[in-house]
């Protein structure tokens, strides 16, 4: 009996310790979803002064793998920033709650002139987080040379130097602007001719890569890389060597958007931090940290001189022109698919 | 050795007709573990094969023949086929590399032999995605290996040393060869070298006698060691991700294409249900085999 006693009283202290001793701060806890180096960490610290909570970030590499994750059934997240194609698809699929404008005063700063590369206009679901773009990273005194194209795939002094995106939709579509297509084609003629323009291109590449590009230019591993154009940026910061171009052929956009997922325990909270994001002071600070363009009229006028002119953030009206924003294309998907798979297996 | 080799040799004995009650309940925890973790999610893979996919990640309504109609997909016998002889070629240099690794660990003087051993298993404490990080930086077209090599002459300054099938082949290698050498050494060590030394005395080279005597001595180590190299090998996903170049993709990687990027679950278990297959089919050879060598008392007769 004696022991039993003893037994049962370790579990509680076990119990205590695991419920109630692990967390000293009280509070609430806001979890976020993010894409990896995409919001100054010092932010989120201010962040939670204010609020007296807690903020933990998860990160993710892909839309799909965020999409996968939550499509299995993975909740616990209070705030996620999915693309915006990939946020009209969990709209569809009614993984998303409502945003409530009424708790977000700094709405009325967002850019109008971006609300048409969102996926909604009215942020019904969802609020625009940031704009990139995908370009060409390269490195100035390696590559003789060097022409705003996507052409420079083509050039074999480079060969086995040069990477693009493990990404069909993005390198696809690549092919598609240098041909003069759409990026969102569903044509299968202009497919089948963008494939062989990627086969063409792959004899060229040493691989297609999402993350390792950035490591691989710093350390003039490879001299053209196929980028988003933050990432790109926040290498220049560290390696004078490495700049960005915009193919003049166009390029796609992207605007990263910020969504409240259904199960999300602290709704008021992560409202709370979307409204504390379009601050347009620390919309301004965050933009300066992360390289990308956060689309908030009233933040251009705090972004220093090297954000606020640089046409890498804020793209040339030709450009801008040229370029489109990735759409899902639901069902014709497959027809990406399925060119993604003749790339891969070409030799 | 005090013992006659052959009692040494021979398989403990086993009375399954007569297993008590109580070994079935000591045995249940694993079996339930199996049953639960191991074999029901298998099951559950293998039947989200024949579902229909839907457009959005999910599983469709009703049954279907399609997606494994799909696996003749024209694309795929060039991956399989790579899969199949990288993971061939690294299964066969392990061994090649293992077998002289393990017999060398235990004929090493004791006092080295720990140290050895030690040494062999080291690489364990760092991450293994870290490790497969340093080769990159090893093979870096700036790296050092490339200046010795280029120093050398046995390269010219414009070949890659990074992405391409040879630098998966090599990193898988690297990463699997201490799971062949650690079964071998353990064998080796219990070998009765004695034997050898019979062999020789009976006329035969120290070459033959390690070929008749000492191999077959080891042959479940062996067996062991193919196993546990080979099968791994087959699911490699990490590898030819982060060293592999645009054409160096393995079934691993399609894999995880189908189920993120493409959105689409049964083509992912159809897929992973033809790699469990393809590991079922050794194994059952390798079970076969073990069987018929467990029943043979070994080596005595087979050097003589």
């Amino acid at each position: 009996m004696n022991r039993l006693l003893k037994c049962l009283l370790w579990s509680g202290v076990m119990a205590w310790a695991i419920a109630g001793g692990g967390c000293r701060r009280a509070g609430p806890v806001l979890r976020l979803y993010n894409w990896a180096d995409y919001i100054k960490p010092e932010l989120v610290q201010r962040f939670e002064r204010e609020q007296g909570c807690r903020v933990m970030l998860d990160t993710f590499d892909s839309n799909e793998a965020l999409y996968a994750k939550l499509k299995a059934g993975a909740t616990g997240y209070d705030l996620i920033f999915p693309s915006s194609y990939m946020v009209a698809v969990m709209r569809h699929q009614g993984m998303l709650q409502p945003i409530r404008r009424e708790l977000i005063p700094n709405l009325s700063h967002l850019d109008p002139a971006y609300a048409r590369y969102t996926a909604d206009e009215r942020c019904e679901y969802s609020v625009p987080y940031m704009m990139s773009n995908s370009g060409l990273a390269y490195r100035r005194n390696r590559v003789p040379d060097f022409k705003p194209t996507w052409a420079m795939f083509d050039r074999q002094d480079l060969a086995g130097r040069m990477t693009m995106l493990n990404d069909m939709r993005e390198t696809i579509g690549a092919a598609l602007k240098f041909l003069g297509y759409s990026l969102n084609t569903t044509n299968e003629a202009e497919l089948a001719s963008a494939r062989d323009v990627v086969i063409r291109w792959k004899k060229n590449l040493a691989k297609f890569d999402n993350e390792q590009y950035k490591n691989g230019i710093a350390s003039g591993e490879f001299l053209v890389t196929h980028g988003y154009n933050g990432d790109v940026l926040q290498v220049m910061t560290e390696n004078e060597d490495v700049a960005y171009a915009l193919p003049r052929e166009g390029v796609s956009i992207a605007c990263d958007e910020m969504a409240i997922p259904m199960g999300a325990r602290e709704v008021e909270l992560a409202h709370a931090f979307i409204n504390f994001l379009h601050d347009p002071a620390i919309a301004a600070e965050n933009a300066e940290f992360t390289c990308f363009l956060c689309p908030n009229l009233a933040s251009y006028e705090l972004l220093s001189e090297e954000i606020r002119h640089n046409p890498a953030v804020f793209l040339p009206e030709d450009i801008l022109a040229r370029s489109e924003v990735i759409r899902d294309l639901g069902a014709d998907n497959a027809k990406y698919i399925r060119v993604w798979d003749q790339i891969k297996a070409a030799e | 050795m005090k013992t006659a080799p052959s009692s040494v040799r021979e398989p403990p004995a086993r009375r399954p007709d007569r297993w008590r009650s109580h070994e079935w309940i000591v045995t249940l925890p694993s079996l339930g573990w199996l049953l639960a973790l191991f074999i029901a999610p298998t099951l559950i893979v293998f039947s989200i094969a024949f579902k229909p996919a839907d457009l959005f990640g999910g599983v469709g309504p009703g049954w279907t023949l399609d997606t494994l109609r799909s696996l003749g997909n024209p694309n795929y016998p060039a991956i399989v086929w790579r899969t199949l002889w990288l993971s061939l070629a690294t299964t066969a240099v392990c061994l090649l590399v293992g077998i002289p690794c393990g017999y060398y660990l235990a004929r090493a003087p004791i006092r080295w032999r720990n140290t050895l051993v030690m040494l062999t298993v080291v690489p364990f404490w760092t991450s293994f995605l870290v490790r497969i990080f340093a080769w990159k930086h090893l093979l870096h077209p700036e790296g050092p290996v490339r200046r010795v090599l280029t120093a050398l002459g046995l390269c010219d300054s414009a070949a890659t040393l990074l992405y391409n099938p040879g630098a998966v082949l090599l990193v898988m290698i690297y990463t699997y060869l201490p799971f062949a050498i650690l079964p071998i050494y353990a064998a080796a060590e219990k070998f009765d070298y004695q034997l050898i030394e019979a062999a020789t005395d009976l006329g035969a080279t120290r070459w033959r006698a390690f070929r008749s005597v000492f191999l077959p001595g080891i042959r479940v180590a062996i067996f062991t060691a193919v196993l546990v190299v080979f099968i791994p090998c087959l699911g490699s996903f990490v590898i030819p991700d982060v060293v592999g170049g645009p054409s160096a993709e393995m079934i691993g990687n399609k894999i995880a294409q189908r189920a993120f990027s493409d959105r689409n679950l049964p083509h992912a278990a159809a897929l992973s249900a033809l790699l469990t297959l393809a590991v079922l089919a050794p194994l059952i050879v390798a079970w076969g085999a073990r069987n018929r060598s467990g029943r043979r008392a070994v080596p005595v007769q087979e050097a003589s």
